[in-house]
């Protein structure tokens, strides 16, 4: 048997994922009803957020555009969550009806052939939203603009998406202890809604909790600093990727964990 | 023939919560660690030889797929040891799973929305199999059936029966020491049935594929098993051939009828008659299970008539169930 390094996984991901978006595109009427209700959703989260900070110019220091950019900067991190790890919303219900077995069958890692099955084509819209809000409110900061900058901008936003990716992950992989692991799901995804603020403005016991039980903080604010803050950056900003990659090293071996010992009990 | 299976002595426990009744009950056993322990599967050994198709049979619950998940990795056995292909399953199951095929009947394993050519496809890069192997595979497939309508159906258009089949081909495709089969003919009408068996038997001749077979039905068994090991409550009844099994009870049908009155009471009229002979009543027929080589059919429903005014008959090979059942009352000499 030949090894299965990562050139291997890529190319199994990319078919696996055509075979979903294809069967996706064959519900035409639904595909575009839900990216019409994707498009509204963004729209009318960015309304709310537009009222809220017409009657307050700036919050603890923080002006209109800088939390713009923190508001940007967590819907392109929470997009990966939203397009590949979708799977874990119906994890409970694979696990409930004994369907998850078939997943155990195959040469390849569980965790990674599960979550390769769904993609959710709908988060594409988020991203775009995320992407222009970020380069407007760059550009009316008046950031400047370097390739490491850049560079920066980029890797901080792929490890503190890993943030919710972990967060979904662990809380998904409940469903193989209890019965109605929706709401634990439903629960730390709603958790994201938190992430766009500066956690300055939350007080002190909720600034512990989102920084070290439900480290949301780091999903937009410690590794947007890196970007709006350079002359302040605090030790916890230059840990966000770290954080990144710990806490989604963590679900992944719950949930494999959980796997484990839940194909040795289901029938 | 070399062993590809070795099962030496593996046991199977699992933990499960006393459950107390009622609403009160339910609320209890939140807090409760009142365990007791369910023995699935229980001191069983067995070899398998490449090639070889056994049917594993046993009524529900005997732990048939408890046995099965043990042999494809994903169970670990609380004791005892197990080989398949000559490594331990559950430590090596990304390795064992290259090596084994799996069809449970009413679940699909192939992708819904994908023809079944495009699924046989990621399973190609999946299970990494050589472009000529997978030729030569599709070619012996077309040979067997006619796959063509079917590999540019998306798997959820098609029939339940085409589904099987299409599973049992997926399962095939990297060519696997090993397939296991789980009710693979369930709820298919009769041709249907045919094709499935008829299929079976030949990837097995073809590739020397060993086939491990579980099913309800005496007719897969019939058509395709020359050894059966039936289990129940975990523990192992009866391995040997299937001329064997039918030496023993293979005389034995039920004669089935529908006479006037109250089916019970009849019946029980009737074992009075019939001392030596089972009885017993259904909601439909009263049943008499006659050992042909007592005596005959014909005579015991003469003698029914007699005294009883028999408004309809059949005439039942005896089932699985049935043998299994008389294995379990009486056991094997």
């Amino acid at each position: 048997m030949k090894r299965k390094g990562l050139r291997f996984y890529l190319r199994i991901y990319r078919k696996i994922l055509a075979q979903d978006i294809k069967s996706k595109m064959s519900y035409r009427a639904d595909f575009i009803i839900s990216t019409i209700g994707m498009i509204f959703t963004n729209i009318a989260g960015f309304v709310s957020f537009w009222i809220l900070f017409r009657s307050f110019p700036s919050i603890n220091g923080w002006s209109y555009h800088e939390m713009l950019f923190l508001y940007g900067f967590s819907l392109v991190s929470l997009t990966p969550v939203q397009c590949l790890f979708d799977n874990n919303w119906s994890l409970r219900q694979y696990v409930y009806t004994g369907d998850f077995i078939k997943y155990c069958f195959r040469p390849i890692n569980l965790f990674f052939y599960f979550q390769s099955e769904v993609f959710d084509i709908k988060g594409l819209g988020q991203l775009a939203f995320g992407i222009a809000t970020i380069a407007y409110s760059w550009s009316k900061i008046g950031l400047g603009f370097s390739a490491l900058m850049l560079l920066k901008l980029i890797v901080f936003l792929l490890t503190a998406s890993l943030i919710m990716i972990a967060m979904q992950n662990a809380a998904a992989a409940t469903c193989f202890w209890i019965q109605n692991s929706f709401y634990v799901l439903d629960l730390a995804f709603g958790m994201k809604d938190y992430a766009k603020y500066p956690i300055t403005i939350f007080s002190t016991v909720f600034k512990f909790i989102f920084t070290f039980v439900v480290p949301i903080a780091f999903i937009a604010y410690y590794p947007s600093l890196v970007i709006l803050r350079p002359d302040e950056i605090p030790l916890l900003s230059w840990l966000s990727p770290l954080v990144g990659i710990v806490f989604f090293y963590l679900s992944y071996r719950f949930w494999m964990y959980g796997a484990m010992k839940y194909s040795g009990t289901g029938s | 023939m070399s062993d590809i299976i070795e099962i030496k002595n593996i046991t199977k426990e699992f933990k499960v919560l006393n459950r107390r009744e009622g609403l009160l009950g339910s609320f209890k056993d939140l807090f409760s660690r009142n365990y007791k322990t369910v023995r699935a599967v229980d001191n069983i050994s067995m070899t398998v030889g490449q090639g070889e198709i056994v049917g594993y049979l046993g009524p529900n619950g005997a732990g048939k797929s408890t046995t099965i998940k043990m042999m494809t990795g994903v169970l670990e056995p609380t004791s005892g040891e197990i080989l398949v292909g000559g490594s331990i399953p559950y430590k090596n199951r990304t390795k064992n799973a290259q090596e084994i095929g799996v069809v449970f009947g009413q679940r699909s394993q192939l992708w819904w929305a994908l023809p079944l050519v495009e699924s046989f496809r990621i399973l190609r890069d999946i299970y990494q199999i050589p472009e000529q192997n997978y030729k030569d595979m599709l070619e012996l497939y077309q040979s067997l059936v006619d796959i063509e309508p079917l590999l540019h159906k998306p798997v959820r258009q098609m029939s339940l029966g085409q589904r099987t089949l299409s599973d049992i081909l997926a399962a095939f495709l990297h060519d696997p020491k090993i397939v296991f089969l789980d009710e693979p003919t369930i709820g298919l009408d009769v041709s249907m049935k045919a094709k499935i068996r008829t299929l079976i038997h030949a990837l097995n001749r073809e590739k020397k594929t060993t086939v491990i077979l579980t099913t309800h039905d005496m007719g897969d068994v019939d058509a395709l098993c020359r050894r059966i090991v039936i289990i129940d409550k975990g523990k192992m009844l009866y391995d040997n051939d299937i001329e064997h099994l039918k030496s023993f009870f293979g005389s034995y049908r039920t004669l089935k009828v529908r006479a006037d009155g109250d089916l019970r009471e009849q019946a029980e009229v009737i074992q009075g008659e019939l001392p030596d002979m089972k009885v017993w009543a259904d909601d439909e027929w009263i049943s008499v299970l006659v050992d042909e080589e007592k005596a005959k059919v014909l005579d015991v429903l003469g003698k029914l008539q007699q005294s009883h005014s028999i408004r309809d008959m059949k005439l039942e090979e005896i089932s699985t169930e049935e043998v299994i059942k008389k294995i379990y009352e009486e056991g094997v000499k």
